[in-house]
């Protein structure tokens, strides 16, 4: 039954224009578990993680998560998914304290301990700064304070090591092997080959349009 | 889901924007006022003539005004996939447009009414006495406004040419909305014909209700690729 996995794709189909990107995906994924997506760049990472993220419809073929489709149930499928985009999806005029009570109102959840949320992500200093002000590595610090705050069931985390530093890097490593603690599924677009075979369950490769499952010792 | 606070939340977030980083502020108060000049000097000294202009003169600053703040109106939310982030949340696609729309619409109602004092100086129209009519007319005007710049400034959001594409498309719609809003604070200006302009009035009334109702139900078409 579709509502066991944590994201089920069918035959998906998505294309730019006359150009296919994906072609035809088939997938099962069970909750609580980190998978790693290789592949090179223009392979589709981003857009099949847009797609779950229902940013982006199908042109054809099937896309679910926890059973609900990304097209017609898209308000469904968001209320159980948290994004993390390469440059950390922030607004260059907000404050981190300000992104976490507006996320906060629009997930309508009780913002709870901001500050100690902004502490553990190591930006209790800037937390009234405007993100304009921010490093990069910064604002996908913001990142993953947003991410933990929307206390969701599904991660999609596009290239989430880079800008980070060293310590910044094992920071998300730990959020993420906290997160399946949790039973959150995790899905990781990724050129980071090293950390992501320690962090997965498993891995799968974007390839010429199509998925394959590999091996973690495997991964490209 | 309480719909009504995630539209304030949104309006909140893009008013926070424009007084933080005054982009959109400066542009349009600097390119309203030199509208309102250069149509003035051009009239000349022909009293008459410049008093019979003066609505027409304020709608013409609005409405360039109004595209430079559509134009403006999702710049903050393209950078860094700010936007992309949002939308991922689950608030409806109506929410969104809806606090976008209000933050927009306060937005040129602060500065029609800076522009009205300035208008009647300049082209030495008496302030009508039922300024009240006068108010609901730059009101609903720019609410109509509004409402079709902040549709078709999402439409146009991702396109490369989106300076030189929004005010295409854009005007040809916003056309019914300009010339009520004319006719109305015409009638009210010059002649003062209440009843007149209250007749404007109710087509502009009707006008925003179509296009709010229209725009609201298809505003997901906008932002979902």
């Amino acid at each position: 039954m579709s509502a066991q996995h944590a994201i089920e794709l069918r035959a998906l189909v998505r294309g730019y224009g006359r150009r296919a990107v994906l072609k035809g995906l088939d997938l099962e994924l069970s909750p609580g578990k980190v998978v790693a997506l290789f592949g090179v760049n223009g392979a589709g990472k981003t857009t099949l993680l847009r797609l779950l993220a229902t940013r982006l419809r199908p042109s054809d073929g099937k896309a679910l998560v926890f059973g609900h489709d990304v097209v017609r149930d898209g308000h469904e499928v968001r209320k159980r998914i948290a994004t993390l985009a390469v440059f950390g999806g922030a607004y260059a005029t907000l404050t981190a304290r300000e992104h976490l009570h507006l996320d906060a109102a629009l997930r309508e959840r009780a913002v709870g301990n901001a500050d100690a949320l902004l502490e553990r992500v190591g930006l209790t200093d800037a937390k009234d700064a405007l993100v304009r002000t921010y490093s990069s590595g910064m604002r996908k610090r913001l990142g993953l304070a947003r991410l933990l705050a929307a206390d969701a069931r599904l991660w999609l985390l596009d290239e989430p090591h880079a800008a980070l530093d060293h310590d910044g890097q094992d920071l998300l490593d730990e959020l993420v092997r906290g997160a399946r603690e949790r039973g959150v599924t995790v899905l990781m677009a990724t050129h980071e080959r090293q950390r992501s075979r320690a962090l997965s369950d498993a891995s799968l490769l974007l390839d010429d349009g199509r998925l394959r499952r590999l091996e973690p010792e495997a991964a490209p | 889901m309480n719909d009504l606070l995630a539209v304030l939340w949104i309006a909140r977030k893009d008013l926070l924007h424009e007084t933080r980083s005054k982009a959109t502020t400066v542009a349009t108060l600097f390119f309203s006022a030199v509208t309102l000049v250069v149509l003035a000097f051009a009239i000349g000294q022909d009293e008459q003539l410049l008093r019979g202009a003066a609505t027409g003169a304020l709608w013409v600053a609005i409405a360039f005004a109004g595209v430079i703040s559509a134009a403006q109106s999702y710049q903050a939310d393209l950078e860094d996939g700010a936007f992309d982030h949002l939308l991922t949340t689950p608030v409806p696609r109506a929410a969104v447009y809806l606090g976008k729309l209000l933050a927009n619409w306060l937005f040129m109602l602060v500065l029609s009414l800076l522009m009205l004092p300035v208008t009647f100086v300049l082209y030495g129209a008496g302030f009508p006495g039922a300024w009240p009519w006068l108010l609901a007319t730059v009101a609903l005007g720019t609410l109509g406004f509004a409402l079709i710049a902040v549709f078709y400034a999402g439409l146009t959001a991702n396109l490369r040419a989106r300076e030189s594409l929004l005010p295409v498309l854009m005007f040809p719609i916003v056309v019914p909305i300009l010339l009520a809003s004319v006719r109305a604070s015409g009638a009210l200006v010059g002649v003062g014909d209440l009843e007149l302009a209250q007749g404007w009035l109710r087509l502009l009334v009707a006008f925003d209700l179509v296009y709010a109702v229209l725009c609201t139900a298809i505003y997901h078409f906008v932002v979902e690729e």
